[in-house]
């Protein structure tokens, strides 16, 4: 009761988890929630970039990014991480992507495995709008340009320093006519 | 010499990030990833044995991993709107000074304790009570545990909290595990599981590394019970022998998806990394005085055998109704350790 499950070690997510799940209505209720999941994070691994609803999206990031970071620490003879790819993966042949194509890829990452990217807010329709998750490394062409930050080639520190070295001459020299002035006066 | 390996570490550790800030804005072009954080954790998770502080320098010292179980107080509550980085630190510096007063030892539920607490009611000024553990929480310098026992035929559960100032002594007379992590079912259980006697005698362990697992399946009195105990997949019980109705309803309102739920998984979870983290924090200063304790042990053990004691039995752990119990660690040669009676000055 107020202490931490010690049955399982799992490692930490590198995603905004909230501390509430969302709930998805459906006719089978809390049972449905997971099953509708279930065929997001499915799409999510077999086609590797989906566009959905916002709210679905960010759920399933959360399990996906589990799952993978599941079978990345134990590996595919742990008998529960195979019991949860069985269980979230649809199809068996992603299981073996996920094992032997995904891990690989994710190995060394120090970053999420998946990207959210928010979608557009069509009108009239569905108010929270649409999301893009993808998982990181896919074929496809980017969404988003990748930004570099310039500030330290070399070209740019060569700048800043002649910036700096104007501004100073520039103060030495008013300094030199202000006091030429006083002087005078 | 643990310690100054370790401050050795923590000291060349500042330095080299010191050197690495400076170097930075010299040489830096995009921000890399650094893969062999990645590969060092790797070799950390294999390592199950302590690594001590090398002389070079990116050794981290890392707790072996049966720590979590022996300590789980020591892990946060995992709801997220209640962590508190610093408030937990600060925690644990409390949580092991305490310690370093009150010895609190290893237990698991299941386990036979006896637990002293400093009473003012009572003739003797201590209340001594020894139960079997049936359920411990509570996270921080707020674990508790519970303990009971059969007195007198009347069932008697004592809530003890683990870092409370009154409490003067935990000793485990037997530790071992069960079946279940919560043996709330002793309730309506038949009287003699929850019976232990006041002045058990601690029993000594053949094999000190492993902690038994005692495979005892209780026997429960007929219905009314207290919870539905057929909903909830009890291990240490035996059959409970109900008619096939109250099983068909437990099918029909039992959440078989919750096993497969990962994210709720990983919300009642500390995270194995931040387990590293807390536990490397901590276990140094949990292993010294665990070693110093060892060596006050063998002293009084030695000293024992020579002193003469007056008005006292030869059994430390017997309780009295008259007279006073003094504790064993106030036998110890003069000078060794003060045992503390007066309240917990803050």
């Amino acid at each position: 009761m107020n202490q931490a499950d010690l049955s399982k070690l799992v490692s930490a997510l590198r995603i905004a988890v909230k501390p509430k799940p969302r709930r998805f209505s459906c006719p089978e209720g809390p049972a449905g929630r997971l099953e509708k999941l279930r065929a997001t994070v499915t799409a999510l691994v077999k086609y590797e970039r989906i566009e959905l609803n916002h709210p679905r999206a960010e759920e399933a990031q959360g399990y996906a990014e589990r799952l993978i970071s599941d079978a990345i620490r134990n590996g595919d003879c742990h008998k529960h991480t195979m019991e949860m790819a069985d269980y979230w993966l649809n199809e068996k042949q992603l299981v073996h992507k996920l094992f032997k194509v995904l891990v690989p890829r994710y190995q060394n990452y120090n970053s999420s495995f998946t990207r959210l990217v928010l979608g557009p807010k069509t009108y009239p329709g569905y108010y929270v709008g649409t999301a893009i998750l993808e998982l990181k490394g896919n074929p496809f062409p980017a969404l988003q340009p990748e930004t570099h930050n310039y500030h330290y080639w070399l070209h740019n520190v060569l700048l800043e320093e002649a910036k700096k070295e104007f501004r100073s001459a520039r103060q030495d020299r008013n300094a030199g006519t202000t006091e030429s002035v006083t002087a005078e006066s | 010499m643990l310690r100054r390996a370790v401050l050795q570490t923590f000291r060349q550790g500042l330095a080299q990030s010191f050197f690495k800030r400076n170097a930075v804005s010299l040489s830096e072009t995009t921000v890399t990833h650094q893969p062999i954080e990645t590969s060092n954790e790797a070799d950390e998770k294999s390592v199950s044995k302590q690594k001590p502080g090398d002389e070079s320098g990116n050794t981290v010292v890392v707790a072996p991993p049966e720590f979590r179980f022996m300590y789980p107080e020591f892990l946060p509550d995992p709801a997220m709107e209640r962590r508190n980085r610093l408030k937990e630190k600060l925690e644990r510096i409390d949580m092991l000074q305490r310690r370093s007063v009150v010895e609190i030892p290893e237990f698991y539920t299941g386990s036979v304790m006896a637990v002293t607490v400093a009473d003012a009611n009572s003739p003797n000024k201590f209340a001594r009570f020894v139960g079997i553990c049936i359920q411990r929480g509570g996270s921080g310098l707020r674990a508790w545990f519970i303990l009971r026992n059969v007195v007198d035929k009347q069932g008697v559960e004592i809530l003890y909290e683990m870092y409370c100032p009154l409490i003067q002594k935990i000793e485990v007379l037997r530790l071992e595990r069960r079946l279940d992590e919560s043996l709330l079912y002793l309730r309506d259980a038949l009287p003699e599981y929850s019976t232990f006697p006041l002045d058990m005698e601690p029993e000594r362990r053949l094999n000190n590394s492993v902690v038994p697992i005692n495979p005892l399946k209780v026997k429960l009195r007929p219905r009314p019970w207290l919870e539905r105990w057929e909903r909830q997949n009890l291990q240490g019980v035996e059959d409970l022998n109900l008619p096939q109705r109250f099983y068909d309803k437990a099918e029909k309102v039992a959440k078989p998806w919750e096993k497969y739920d990962l994210m709720l998984q990983y919300r009642k979870t500390i995270p194995a990394e931040e387990q590293e983290k807390i536990f490397a924090d901590v276990h140094s200063q949990l292993q010294q005085q665990e070693f110093k304790r060892k060596i006050r042990r063998q002293h009084s053990a030695l000293n024992d055998s020579h002193m003469v004691r007056v008005g006292r039995d030869a059994n430390p752990n017997q309780t009295r109704i008259s007279g006073s119990i003094v504790p064993s660690c106030m036998l110890s040669s003069a000078g060794d350790m003060t045992f503390r009676l007066e309240t917990y000055h803050y």
